[in-house]
């Protein structure tokens, strides 16, 4: 068992080391370098230039920028990053080789949009794609789980076909398109009932994030509260719609499946209830792929809210993408990238483990 | 009459001559997948759906009176019929002359919109996933047949792409290198999207490339290239097929997103259903929930068309994989 996380483990690191190639990769598929904003500058000589490409590891050859990037190569690397350390998300030196700059330190550079650490524009945006990606999940899953097993104890009765048709309109919907419409029809006259874009009423309650909110929610948590679930609503509910269709889908096949087994079939021939049956015996191992797939579906909850997120300018992860895009923002562009990708290797791997563990039956070797 | 009656026949044919035989089989398979297919009403449905959008592409805008490009001069204040409604804000479905209503801003025909952006819609639809199909199936048989460092290799590529949210790679690349090209955002789509299919190809070559008949190919000299496309390859269509079908589906959704957004395909040269709903938001809060409403239709349409013809085709070619 240890040896298999071990090894499983052990599996992860070339594709985490692959994915900051790729990463890395991309970044100079954007036209132009850092130091291209001096071109224009009359004041700046070209031995400044050269100066500036020099201190930051601009004129070394594609591989050793990509090890100083990732922070293993002498600290003047990280391109565009500041003097070492200031970009620390620890804001400790972790032992690690090559100083305080690099990926493998926490440091993703500056924006170079508006200056600010990229950790810091991160960690401003995780907080709502949290909150927004959380609630959404726990209503969907919680709805998948009890249609999807109804549904597969009384197959093809009405409410299975039902759900049949509510899974294939809810699977072709594009999750922006269905954003727009809820829009539509339920945040504009005569149906006003839910704000259409925003995480909070600039009217009422201060940014989002700062010292002042954070005051306001101890001052009125109610105002605060509601005002969130207010704000919550349409942008839970697209996810919700979209994501129940795939997944009651799968939680019912799960639990077909479970159904059909023999020790179902023996336990029915001992005269147990039914309810025992299906509580008992296939429920508790219709839950196996189920746990799994809970596991491999927490990172797209960060990326896959990205339509949601930039229909209702809710101000997260996906959004913050969209507009770095929009700014040619590549260092933003790839700590956002980078972290995600990251999120979903150790989700993978959590969700491997996660089956050995449960599942008695899988073999480790 | 009953599949199995036909099978029982051949068999029971006597000898023909090897040759008449294979192709007796190979043509009998499709014919049973058909005949399958035709049973599945839900797949039949879905295939009308798709098949019916694909003829509106081609043939509905001749049969137009607009150009999708062209802006209609500022001729009145209100839409026609109507003292209240403004021209501006868009005109609702069934004003005369535009059977869907017209958009807001230029005023652009709805249905017209609609018709046009079906085509380059559509085309980056197909062309990505067979695009992304023959990557993927070039990378998954040769990984699946020679294994060892190759298919290790490989597989550690493809393990690295799943691994990346590809929508975000997908946006970057369409923006860097994409220019609103419909070309350019197809190629985008194709070269991200075969990992899936790399990985469903190799675990099929896995378990052919152990079966007799290959070992009988390699024992007469046969090159592995062709042993790969001529002897596996044929084996492991049905799911490769199936796969490519719902890509399409997938695809037309990414493609309407990135466009959506601005990084896809640019509404001025050429209409897609993704880039006709870009400027619908700003127009909602004026009450013009037609505008979004019909290019989102014509992508829910298609996509249940494609779904509800990818599961029939599942069915069919592959019967073993019922529930």
């Amino acid at each position: 068992m240890l040896k298999y996380i071990v090894r499983r483990s052990l599996q992860a690191i070339p594709v985490l080391f692959g994915i900051t190639v790729v990463c890395f990769m991309l970044m100079h598929l954007q036209p132009g370098n850092p130091a291209d904003r001096f071109a224009q500058n009359p004041k700046i000589t070209q031995a400044q230039i050269s100066a500036f490409k020099h201190r930051w590891g601009l004129d070394e050859p594609l591989p050793v920028q990509y090890c100083m990037w990732l922070g293993v190569c002498g600290d003047k690397g990280v391109l565009n990053a500041l003097p070492g350390g200031q970009a620390n998300i620890a804001g400790v030196s972790i032992g690690l080789p090559g100083g305080d700059n690099g990926v493998i330190h926490g440091d993703f550079g500056f924006s170079i949009f508006d200056g600010q650490p990229v950790t810091t524009i991160i960690a401003n945006r995780a907080l709502p794609t949290i909150i927004l990606a959380l609630t959404a999940y726990a209503i969907w899953i919680t709805i998948a789980f009890l249609a999807g097993v109804y549904a597969a104890v009384k197959r093809y009765g009405k409410f299975d076909s039902t759900l049949t048709i509510f899974n294939y309109v809810g699977y072709s919907l594009p999750t922006f398109w269905l954003g727009l419409m809820l829009i539509a029809f339920l945040s504009v006259p005569p149906l006003k009932i839910f704000p259409a874009s925003g995480m909070w009423d600039a009217r009422t309650v201060p940014i989002f994030g700062t010292g002042q909110y954070w005051a306001f929610v101890g001052a009125n948590p109610l105002t605060a509260l509601t005002d969130l679930a207010r704000h919550l609503a349409l942008p839970v509910l697209t996810l919700v719609l979209v994501s129940v269709a795939g997944d009651s889908r799968f939680i019912r096949s799960s639990m077909l499946d479970a159904l059909n087994q023999d020790y179902v079939k023996t336990a029915r021939a001992k005269g147990l209830s039914e309810r025992r049956v299906v509580f008992r015996h296939a429920l508790r191992n219709a839950l196996l792929p189920v746990i799994t797939n809970v596991g491999l579906e927490i990172p797209f909850l960060f990326s896959g809210a990205i339509a949601t997120e930039t229909i209702f300018s809710w101000p997260g992860m996906g959004r913050q993408f969209v507009e770095s895009v929009g700014h040619n923002d590549y260092t933003v562009l790839m700590g956002i990238l980078l972290i995600t990708s990251v999120i979903v290797v150790f989700a993978n791997l959590f969700a491997d483990i996660m089956y050995a563990v449960v599942d008695p039956r899988v073999k480790y070797d | 009459m009953d599949p199995r009656i036909e099978e029982v026949d051949r068999s029971g044919a006597g000898g023909p001559s090897p040759d008449y035989e294979v192709a007796l089989v190979s043509l009998n398979q499709w014919q049973l997948a058909w005949r399958r297919f035709k049973k599945h009403r839900l797949a039949l449905i879905g295939a009308c759906i798709f098949l019916g959008m694909v003829a509106l592409a081609v043939f509905g805008p001749f049969f137009l009176p607009y150009d999708p490009t062209f802006v209609p001069p500022p001729d009145s204040l209100f839409c026609p019929g109507s003292t209240t409604q403004l021209a501006y804000s868009g005109c609702p479905p069934l004003t005369p002359g535009h059977l869907l209503g017209t958009t807001g801003s230029l005023r652009l025909d709805l249905l017209t919109l609609v018709v046009n952006g079906a085509r380059v819609s559509l085309i980056i639809g197909l062309g990505a996933s067979i695009f992304s199909a023959i990557i993927g199936t070039i990378v998954g048989g040769v990984a699946g047949y020679f294994g060892g460092l190759l298919d290790n290799v490989l597989m550690r590529i493809v393990d690295i792409m799943l691994s990346i949210p590809i929508l975000f790679v997908i946006i970057i690349c369409a923006e860097v290198f994409g220019n609103g090209d419909w070309k350019v955002i197809l190629i985008v789509f194709a070269i991200f999207g075969w990992q899936g299919i790399a990985r469903l190809v190799r675990s099929l070559f896995l378990t052919l490339r152990t079966e007799v008949f290959v070992d009988a190919a390699r024992a007469v000299g046969v090159s592995d290239i062709r042993i790969i496309f001529r002897h596996i390859l044929p084996n492991a269509i049905s799911p490769i097929i199936v796969s490519t079908t719902l890509s399409v589906a997938g695809v037309i959704i990414g493609e309407a997103f990135v466009s959506f957004i601005g990084y896809g395909v640019n509404p001025s040269l050429t209409p897609t259903w993704g880039n006709e709903l870009t400027a619908a938001q700003d127009f909602i809060a004026q009450g013009n929930w037609w505008w979004p409403l019909f290019p989102g239709l014509a992508i829910v349409l298609t996509v249940l068309g494609i779904n509800f013809m990818g599961d029939g085709l599942r069915d069919a070619l592959d019967p073993r994989s019922r529930e």
